[in-house]
């Protein structure tokens, strides 16, 4: 049994064969999908077939709306993760600084972590109506927890013996900060980072989807209370494009900003 | 008498200052909420005595029960059919390597799905109920488990593999008493992950798709300008996620103990 494992295995590690597979897998999927579809296994009004989906997409690609919608979540999820991470990461390296400061809001900080921010929809929507605002001011709330958390660990988790040596070296204290405590607490932040980013676009296509502020999650809306069923799913599959873009992107600029640090080296596996 | 003492000797002396340390930024915070916002005039944010006696009516005792149990009934179903999925399916993927990688891409596409945006689709596919808001919460919480998972079990030993298959231990029997146990870490990790997505889904489920709840309920007093109890729902969403987490986290502690004393051999 293991030989045939490991012969793929090995093809799989020379990568060229590895592709091919992936590409016919999900060929396979589709073509199975379609099957199903034109066969009426599948509803069409309750799952589209594949076709359906993709000549609705071309169509959705080809409108100004998409882009615009399209734009206005990108706008808010960009702005929204960039104020949480120029509130949270200063606060968060400044408490994670300091041992008293850190045992202090420990628990405040998870206490207003685990509440969801959805619970705020509604506050939110009473401030500001359906607007960019009400969607920013609900991805700050979602987005600078793990930002805040991550930047108190990493400085917290700073290696005591690089730190003593800092200091018996007589490094003043903003050269430490600069040479040893932010190298340090780096990789925990890009990990706050990423993980503040698939929240604050969950948080802003909801807030479209609930809130009806304008954008991607409101198209989805209105896709639906129009039963245009293969244009919502072509949304939402344009949506789950954007996160996988977005995630890409993240991990490339982590590998070049981090590629110093010991996570970052291939020897890991 | 003394051994009553031995039982409160950890609250003394540094315990004591611990606690205290960790205790007194929330203690000023409420001090300072309830100060800022008594006699209030703004309409939106309200007293925080009215916002506690609304609390007192609303989400303790019967009317509480009423709200919050559909929640955490359609919450348990949902997450416990994604952990279900995520493991036995993260399982299969992990140990079968070539299966794994082939699938990687659909895996990778399915999970970049934002939850909330599968909420127009579930609306349609099964209307309003708790049909609906169980598959989303199994949808969207079970990406962290399966990848967790998957992670989990290829890292396991392979020598350790090795050995069991020599000695011919049947495969139901690998899996259950090596292969998981030996993942379990990574799997509640991806568990605790699962846990906040879920708590999120069902709330936002709840505010569209719903006639009950607790998203229903803190929506519907905003809609009917009840500002009190709209603070009220929002502060007892806050009590019950943290609760969940604390719990969540027993329940970690309790499996990694066991895994902790399995793999305590000379040399790991």
């Amino acid at each position: 049994m293991t030989a045939p494992g490991a012969l793929l295995r090995r093809a799989g590690a020379r990568g060229g064969g590895a592709g091919g597979v992936k590409v016919l897998t999900v060929l396979g999927v589709l073509a199975l999908w379609q099957l199903l579809s034109s066969t009426g296994a599948l509803a069409a009004d309750v799952i589209p077939s594949p076709a359906a989906i993709g000549v609705s997409l071309v169509g959705v690609l080809g409108g100004p709306e998409f882009w615009q919608a399209l734009g206005l979540t990108l706008l808010s999820w960009a702005l929204g993760l960039l104020v949480s991470i120029c509130l949270a990461v200063p606060v968060g390296l400044l408490l994670g600084a300091s041992e008293l400061a850190y045992r202090s809001c420990r628990f405040t900080i998870d206490f207003l972590r685990t509440i969801p921010p959805v619970a705020l929809v509604p506050l939110a929507l009473l401030l500001y109506g359906a607007t960019t605002q009400m969607k920013l001011v609900l991805v700050v709330l979602g987005a600078v927890w793990p930002l805040l958390l991550q930047s108190m660990y990493g400085v917290h988790q700073v290696d005591l013996v690089a730190r003593e040596t800092a200091r018996s070296y007589r490094l003043g204290r903003w050269l430490r900060t600069a040479f040893v405590v932010l190298p340090s607490a780096a990789p925990f932040v890009f990990t706050g980072v990423r993980i503040a980013a698939t929240m604050a676009l969950l948080l802003t296509i909801g807030a479209e989807v609930i809130g009806g502020a304008p954008g991607l999650g409101a198209a989805m809306a209105l896709a639906q209370t129009a039963s245009d069923i293969p244009r919502l799913f072509a949304l939402v599959a344009a949506s789950a494009v954007l996160g996988v873009l977005i995630n890409t992107v993240l991990a490339r600029v982590e590998r070049r900003v981090l590629s110093w640090h010991v996570s970052q080296r291939p020897s890991r596996g | 008498m003394a051994r009553v003492a031995a039982t409160f000797a950890w609250l003394t002396g540094r315990r004591l200052a611990g606690i205290a340390v960790e205790l007194w930024l929330p203690i000023l915070l409420f001090a300072g909420w309830w100060v800022a916002s008594s006699g209030s005039a703004s309409l939106y944010f309200v007293g925080l005595d009215s916002i506690l006696g609304a609390l007192r009516d609303d989400w303790l005792g019967e009317a509480g029960a009423a709200n919050v149990l559909p929640s955490l009934r359609n919450l348990a179903e949902g997450f416990l059919l994604a952990a279900f999925i995520g493991v036995v399916l993260g399982t299969v993927l992990g140990l079968v390597r070539p299966l794994g990688n082939a699938v990687s891409p659909i895996v990778e596409f399915l999970r970049s799905v934002p939850g909330v945006a599968l909420l127009p689709i579930g609306l349609l596919i099964f209307g309003i109920g708790s049909e609906m808001k169980v598959s989303l919460i199994a949808y969207g919480s079970v990406w962290p488990i399966l990848l967790n998972t998957i992670d989990g079990v290829r890292s396991v030993d392979a020598i350790k593999l090795d050995v069991l298959r020599s000695y011919r231990v049947p495969a139901h029997l690998r899996i259950l008493g090596v292969v998981l146990p030996s993942a379990a870490p990574r799997i509640m990790v991806g568990l605790r992950t699962s846990l906040s997505i879920a708590i999120t889904i069902i709330v936002f489920s709840e505010m569209i798709g719903s006639t009950d709840g607790i998203g229903y309920a803190i929506l519907q007093a905003q809609r009917n300008f009840e500002i009190p109890q709209m603070w009220a729902g929002m502060l007892a969403l806050g009590v019950i996620g943290y609760l969940l987490n604390i719990g969540f986290r027993g329940v970690e502690q309790l499996v990694l103990r066991r895994h902790r004393a399995m793999n305590t051999t000379p040399g790991s």
